[in-house]
């Protein structure tokens, strides 16, 4: 059995938000809601890195320990799900996951918040696959359709990538090795590479 | 065979030889170069190692979308879940067997001599509305907070997740539509009360005394003791702080970030839990704690012995006014409210 992972590599990722914009089209997410962001640290300064973030499906995710309805489930794959007609839209998830991955769609006056909406790994909830409650709430659902979610499948320099964390992790261990990661080459040097990926 | 024994200990001597000829000299390795890696500063920063929140910048439009980790989350979290949920049910749990054991030991607190059935005017019907919307606000908010705090570990077993998810839901939408009603009560319940709360001589006796509450002597009152004076600056300074604290939380539009709401909500929670025990007390006090004391509240009369009782400081000024009013008055008052019901009304 797999255990699903995303993994950004920071040395790649160019800030081009296509996996963003891939992620609203996919699953006709709403507006004001983004269930994936890409994040610049230093941004114009020496030692800008970006990063594409989302729900990172954590083992033991916060939001699923202090949600006050328990509509939070990790399927066989290590996805964390919710169930949105359990979901009261309280808010805790967002305050307790690290990675602000919920997402609250604004309901009435005074931005008070409707259902979580968050990163499903592109799997779906607990409806029937593929079913059209399944869309309507949660998106597509391609890990029933035998592929992997769409934002790192279309990830033009390969920074973000997903799946099983067995594959992946093999994948950026190259890489790293790739770059020579000697006491003067810290960082990117492709001219150190000696395997290739 | 000795002999070579002899050599072979020699032998095992001769490193200590070496040592004390000096400690052994570091073979010659070139200069060592200090390098540390850049990423490891970069994302000790990311994981605020330093305490430091590290904000960056993102295309997503939202407040902390630059925030790639809040390291405060997990901590509110596990906060949230273990502390204050077992410690908000153990102050419940322990309040009230607290009051079953007061009435089980001192018993309803009654008055000498019984009732006389002679009344005095105590609250007028403007500060019984005050007094009743702010305790039903009160309630239903502290029932739908203590639902929400406790529902999983308490009701999900009971009622399964979907039947609580509706009761969570409403409790939700209601909490965050009559809190603000909280508020405007809680005003309304500053500006009528407040002249006759303000803590004066006498209130420190009542204090060292124990409010009568130890042995049989009564303690001198005036209108409100202290008890009751402290229960209101309770109410008004905690309230406030609540109302301030629900705002932020139910309203995110003002930019607050999910820290400034980790905060709020645990001032929330811990300012209303401390509100809520102390209110069971109240309410036990205020019903079947003391004899005749809902009265006042249901009525706007107290009897006048219950007056001299508890308040004899006030219950003297009503008989040197001589606002008392006899039993008929009171059964005609109290069974026709008419426009004289305000006659009665004590002013101090």
């Amino acid at each position: 059995m797999a255990r699903m992972k995303f993994y950004c590599d920071a040395e790649r990722c160019i800030e081009c938000n296509a996996c963003v914009t891939a992620c609203k089209n996919e699953h006709e997410i709403p507006w004001g809601v983004n269930r994936r962001r890409v994040v610049t640290i230093k941004d114009g300064e020496e030692g800008e890195r970006s990063l594409s973030v989302a729900c990172m499906h954590c083992s033991d995710a916060p939001c699923a320990t202090v949600c006050p309805v328990d509509c939070f489930y990790t399927t066989g794959d290590g996805i964390v799900l919710h169930d949105k007609d359990i979901c009261i839209g309280c808010g805790y998830c967002f305050y307790a996951c690290p990675f602000g991955a919920p997402q609250f769609p604004e309901e009435a006056a005074f931005a008070s918040r409707g259902k979580m909406d968050k990163c499903t790994f592109c799997a779906g909830g607990p409806e029937e696959d593929h079913s059209s409650d399944e869309t309507r709430k949660y998106g597509r659902n391609r890990l029933a359709e035998g592929k992997l979610p769409l934002c790192a499948e279309m990830c033009s320099t390969k920074a973000l990538l997903s799946g099983d964390a067995d594959v992946i992790s093999d994948i950026y261990r190259k890489r790293v090795i790739n770059r020579g990661a000697s006491a003067f080459n810290w960082g990117v040097n492709f001219n150190n590479s000696k395997i290739s990926g | 065979m000795r002999f070579k024994t002899l050599l072979l200990l020699l032998c095992l001597l001769l490193p200590q030889f070496a040592l004390a000829d000096g400690p052994p000299k570091k073979p010659n390795y070139p200069e060592g170069v200090s390098s540390i890696s850049p990423g490891s500063e970069l994302w000790g920063a990311v994981r605020q190692r330093d305490g430091v929140l590290l904000d960056g910048v993102s295309q997503v439009r939202g407040v902390d979308a630059g925030i790639l980790i809040n390291e405060q989350g997990y901590r509110w979290a596990r906060f949230r879940v273990s502390e204050l949920t077992l410690y908000s049910a153990w102050a419940l749990a322990g309040v009230l067997v607290l009051i079953f054991l007061i009435y089980v030991i001192r018993g309803k607190v009654g008055i000498e001599g019984g009732l006389s059935g002679n009344m005095v005017r105590r609250f007028s019907d403007y500060e019984r509305i005050v007094h009743w919307v702010l305790a039903i606000v009160f309630l239903f908010l502290a029932l739908s907070g203590l639902i929400l705090l406790l529902g999983r570990p308490l009701l999900i077993p009971l009622f399964g997740k979907e039947v609580f998810s509706l009761m969570a839901s409403a409790s939700k939408e209601g909490h965050n539509l009559v809190g603000p009603l909280f508020l405007v009560s809680l005003l309304m319940m500053i500006f009528s009360f407040v002249r006759r709360n303000i803590y004066e001589k006498g209130d420190l006796t009542w204090l060292l005394k124990g409010g009568g509450f130890i042995g049989k002597d009564h303690v001198s009152g005036g209108f409100f003791n202290m008890g009751e004076k402290t229960w209101y600056w309770m109410v008004i300074l905690i309230g406030l702080v609540i109302s301030v604290s629900g705002l932020i939380l139910v309203m995110p539009i003002f930019g607050q970030g999910r820290i400034i709401m980790e905060i709020a909500h645990v001032i929330h929670v811990i300012g209303a839990l401390a509100l809520i025990v102390v209110s069971i007390g109240h309410m036990y006090m205020g019903s079947i704690g003391t004899e005749g004391t809902l009265e006042g509240m249901k009525t706007g009369y107290v009897d006048i012995n219950w007056a001299d009782a508890h308040h004899d400081r006030w219950g003297r000024e009503c008989h040197e006014k001589d606002l008392i009013v006899s039993a008929e008055e009171y059964a005609r008052l109290v069974g026709k409210p008419s426009v004289d019901e305000a006659d009665g009304r004590e002013t101090t």
